[in-house]
């Protein structure tokens, strides 16, 4: 059997109105990932998905989603008219003699989780560089080439709960010191009325978002999965934490604002703000304490002034770190609370859809993948995610494994509540009963449509 | 300086009560007395036979009656329970005797008695009563507390206790006397207790600054019993300073600093307590300044230093017989203030109590005073209402006052949790477009309290915001409105959930809940998306109840559901 674990086969990017004449294929295709395939493979590996994906667009007017093969599994995402992103995998074949023996199928990587990864791609790219139809024809090769290069290198697809639901953890506050986060936002934007706190993020929860919950979810997943991870890497690195680190600093870019070029070095993201109904250009500050990040963004057609950064600076470094203080000394009581949640013998996850909260009884860190969920179970878990109409608004579903694990997924007023539970010889009712406990006790004062 | 003023408000943060107490006007026949433990005006006319009237804010303390003239009057003073009269005359000779009259239905009975102080040649400088059937002679040679029994026409001494003083101050909310010793340098607390004389802890001043009569008396402001005294700068001095008063705490109430009040006036001063806040009013300038001695600071030198809350300003004009009456006028004098907030016009014969209007303080206040006029106002008992308003005008023009609202409520935190907030969230919310984002944020936080009309207003968002329902139905499943979560669903077209929440009610309403109503809903439901299985669902567990109360599953003529029944043998025919 091939190993094949969180390998991306491919990843390339094409639009067949680029060089629609013979002998312009490599026109087409804006990027391509492995980057030492030869010019013909690739020419090869885009021919074929042009021609699925055109001949499937004479069935249905809804865009093609993907193709298996026996060797591979292609996924097509059309974010933009005619802009293809497709991914490909390998997938583990055997023998037919193998297989007879029950060699099981659970580490094939789910169709959904791959299809998660090119739109959260799609979306990191439309945060750093905008539309693709923004970027002008010339520059459009070599502006995936620097943003899809590092992405996707970065990037592995295993069958991971953070990749199953993507979520927003949510840090949980007592609600004076939430409400001293919203004074001190508040006061910051009152001071400096060109700036505008689009996220507040303590550890990898998020305390405070400005954003509206999509492109929240794509900054969030730009500093829990890249920027902070570099950063907690330096600050441990950097052994003794300089006073300047504790009080606080700009991270991006990753050497402090000091200079003028330092200003022009700040990058720039199109974001919908809450409650706005475009999209706009801002440059993205962010400035961290001890463990507290805060983002904030100007509009791009503002001038930066250096003095204005350093009084930013100033008026920041002392509040977030007396914030950061404060709930640092929660974070030690909610750190208890988990490690009781952990104990209990069932684990359950929970997702809203509206604002994306995520919530687990598995602790989810980025830096240590859960594995506390076999593979089957997360594939059941996968499919019910992603089968969103056959629950419904509101409903309820039991299944169960070979190995007498019982999966309860629940669906009602916009939220997924999942309980796994591994349990000998029981039937649906005591499941079913056991799940109504596990929920009343996890997820108190929320209200599930009874049925 | 950004000003802010409370709507509504003017600037008299001190007021007299509306009709003034009346009584004869002080004149050549007539003497004026004031008994502040009782809070009664004696007006004595003399002249062959002695009529007296008696007027008290309190109608059943008003009387009038005759009596005897058997030489002017000291002093005179009704027991506490109106039982019994006392009389100290300035007769030659006889100065350590208080006459007494009993009493009965406020009129004096021929029943008269005297009593000398122990001390027969000392001077008795007045006469107080801290219990109602006891009396306390104070004298030039020490206290003497006397048990008074009307019947045997007798006085019974129950203690004394000898002290050297000049004068004396009363107070009689708390039962302490303090008289003056070592020509005003020395302050001797005593306190009348359980039958007996408790002697406090002495109070001494600087021998080369001691005080004089009108420059001390006794408060009673936050539980704690105090000694005001005015220290006036020494006259002697080129330049002199300011009048300070200082309100030094008496033993056994646990405070053991002095509060310094800077009133940065010179002059003549008077001195009131209203709600828990001390006002001194300045003779020469007409106005009262108000000291909060409850405001938070720190304790130097064991005194802590108090500024004026507000800047000083005349008290509500008084009116009198349709005149507008002048506050200690240049022509005063017969101004009188007595404890607590008492004021007296002998010439024209006005008795009024003061007040505090609290709206006044938060008129035409400093910006960054704010937060500190609402710790004041939370302070005073009709203070809840004035930091209501204030808050509501504060989040109107939140933009300009962030900083000042965080203050506000931080000090309301630090008294009351949580509620006002709720009333001021519904009608940010009501009005607030541009805010939902935030409004969620702290919605999920349960930085808002629960409650049904914020509920209701969210249900009325949902049409803008999907998050909005499920905020609002959290908020009523933990609020336990369980039957308006039934008419939620309907009216989210979720009828089978509906009948779900419905079932989980208790019996009774359950089984009272309208068929059609829940038929009508569950068939538009089906309409709509041409799938009759919810309808199909509904209808069953409807037959189902039916089944339960009637025994047959048929609904009655009366549920008017016969359209549903069609539509239910239609669907299901079709099956």
């Amino acid at each position: 059997m091939i190993d094949v674990e969180s390998k991306i086969n491919s990843f390339f990017i094409f639009n067949s109105t680029f060089g629609p004449k013979e002998g312009e294929e490599l026109k087409r295709i804006l990027f391509f990932h492995p980057s030492q395939i030869s010019a013909d493979a690739r020419k090869i590996q885009v021919g074929l998905c042009e021609a699925v994906v055109k001949f499937m667009s004479t069935f249905s007017s809804e865009p093609c989603e993907a193709l298996q093969t026996q060797t591979k599994r292609y996924i097509f995402y059309q974010p933009e008219k005619n802009y293809w992103m497709v991914l490909v995998v390998r997938i583990p074949y055997a023998t037919k003699a193998l297989s007879s023996i029950g060699e099981k199928k659970g580490d094939m990587v789910q169709p959904s989780i791959m299809q998660n990864l090119l739109v959260t791609a799609y979306k990191m790219f439309r945060m750093f560089v905008g539309l693709f139809t923004d970027v002008p024809a010339d520059v459009i090769y070599t502006k995936c080439q620097q943003f899809f290069t590092p992405y996707i290198l970065s990037r592995c697809i295993t069958n991971d709960v953070i990749n199953v639901i993507q979520g927003i953890n949510y840090l949980p506050l007592e609600k004076n010191s939430f409400l001293k986060i919203v004074c001190f936002i508040d006061l910051l934007e009152i001071n400096f009325q060109d700036f505008k706190c689009i996220g507040f993020i303590y550890n990898e929860q998020l305390i405070w978002n400005g954003l509206s919950t999509d492109d929240m979810l794509t900054l969030y997943q730009y500093l829990v999965q890249s920027l902070l991870p570099k950063q907690v890497e330096k600050e441990i690195q950097g052994g003794a934490v300089t006073a300047a680190q504790r009080h606080g600093r700009f991270i991006t870019p990753c050497d402090g604002i000091h200079t003028d070029e330092d200003i022009d070095k700040i990058i720039k993201v199109y974001l919908k703000l809450e409650d706005d109904t475009e999209t706009k250009q801002y440059y993205l500050i962010i400035y961290r304490t001890l463990s507290a990040t805060i983002c904030l963004t100007v509009y791009a057609d503002k001038t930066l002034e250096l003095e204005t950064l350093k009084s930013l600076d100033a008026f920041i470094g002392p509040q977030l770190y007396s914030i950061a203080s404060t709930i640092s000394k929660q974070c030690t009581l909610h750190a208890l609370q988990n490690a009781q949640l952990a104990n209990t013998e069932n684990k359950f996850l929970y997702f809203n859809r509206i604002n994306l909260a995520f919530k687990s009884s598995v602790p989810i860190n980025s830096l240590s993948p859960s594995a506390a969920i076999k593979p089957e179970v997360l594939n059941i878990i996968a499919g019910i995610h992603s089968d969103r109409k056959s629950l419904g608004n509101y409903g309820e579903i039991i299944i169960k494994t070979l190995d007498e694990y019982w999966i309860t997924g629940k669906s009602s007023n916009e939220r997924e509540f999942y309980v796994i539970i591994q349990k000998k010889n029981a039937n649906v009712i005591e499941i079913a009963e056991e799940v109504k406990q596990v929920c009343e006790a996890q997820m108190k004062g929320i209200f599930f449509y009874p049925m | 300086m950004v000003k802010f003023s409370l709507e509504d408000s003017d600037p008299y943060y001190l007021t007299l009560s509306e009709q003034p107490k009346r009584f004869d006007a002080d004149s050549p026949v007539t003497n004026v007395f004031f008994d502040d433990t009782n809070g009664q005006v004696f007006t004595v006319r003399s002249g062959g036979v002695t009529g007296v009237t008696v007027n008290s804010m309190d109608e059943s303390k008003c009387t009038s009656f005759r009596m005897e003239d058997k030489g002017p009057i000291i002093s005179i003073k009704l027991s506490l329970d109106q039982k019994v009269l006392a009389i100290q005359r300035n007769n030659e000779g006889q100065s350590a005797t208080v006459e007494f009259v009993n009493f009965k239905d406020l009129s004096p009975t021929n029943v008269e008695y005297s009593h000398t102080c122990k001390w027969k040649n000392s001077k008795i400088l007045g006469f107080v009563w801290p219990k109602a059937n006891e009396i306390a002679f104070i004298t030039d040679h020490g206290i003497e507390l006397l048990q008074v029994l009307p019947e045997k026409k007798q006085l019974k001494t129950l203690k004394s206790v000898s002290f050297s003083g000049a004068w004396f101050s009363w107070c009689a909310r708390s039962n302490i006397v303090v008289l003056a010793g070592n020509n005003g340098a020395l302050l001797q607390p005593f306190y009348f207790n359980n039958s007996t004389i408790v002697k406090l802890q002495k109070l001494e001043l600087e021998s080369s600054r001691p005080v004089v009569e009108r420059d001390v008396c006794m408060v009673l402001v936050a539980d704690v019993t105090w000694c005001a005294v005015f220290r006036h700068a020494l006259t002697t001095i080129a330049a002199p300073g300011p009048t300070e008063i200082w309100l030094m705490p008496l033993s056994g109430s646990g405070v053991n600093y002095t509060h310094v009040l800077k009133t940065g006036l010179m002059g003549r001063f008077a001195l009131s307590v209203v709600d828990d806040l001390i006002a001194v009013h300045h003779q020469s300038s007409q106005t009262s300044q108000l000291f909060d001695i409850m405001e938070e600071c720190k304790v130097e030198n064991n005194s802590v230093t108090h500024l004026p809350l507000v800047p000083a300003h005349t008290m509500r004009p008084a009116v009198v017989d349709e005149q507008p009456c002048p506050i200690w006028s240049t022509d005063s004098g017969n101004w009188v203030m007595f404890q607590p907030d008492y004021v007296i016009d002998a010439r024209r014969g006005c008795l009024w109590r003061l007040s505090l209007a609290p709206a006044a303080l938060a008129h035409n206040i400093q910006k960054e005073e704010i937060g500190k006029i609402v710790s004041c106002l939370l302070r005073r008992r009709g203070g809840a209402d004035v930091v209501h308003r204030l808050l509501a005008q504060l989040v109107a023009s939140a933009h300009l006052y962030l900083l000042q609202l965080t203050d506000a409520f931080d000090q309301i935190n630090s008294v009351y949790s949580n509620v006002i907030t709720c009333s001021l969230c519904v009608r940010a919310l009501a009005c607030g477009g541009g805010a939902g984002g935030r409004l969620r944020a702290l919605l999920r936080r349960g930085a808002l309290s629960d409650s049904r009309p914020l509920a209701c207003q969210l249900l009325s968002l949902a049409r803008l915001h999907p998050a909005a329902t499920q905020l609002a139905l959290d908020m009523m499943y933990r609020l336990r409105a369980r039957e308006e979560i039934v008419e939620v669903l309907l009216s989210c077209d979720e009828a089978v959930s509906a009948v779900g929440a419905a079932r989980q009610l208790d019996p009774a309403a359950w089984l009272g809940l309208a068929p059609r109503k829940l038929l009508a809903a569950a068939h538009a439901h089906a309409a709509q998306r041409a799938q009759p299985h919810a309808f199909v669902a509904v209808y069953h567990a409807l037959q189902a109840r039916n089944d339960t109360t009637r025994g047959s599953p048929h609904f009655l003529k009366g549920e008017q559901c016969e359209s549903y029944v069609e539509y239910y043998e239609k669907v299901t025919a079709e099956r």
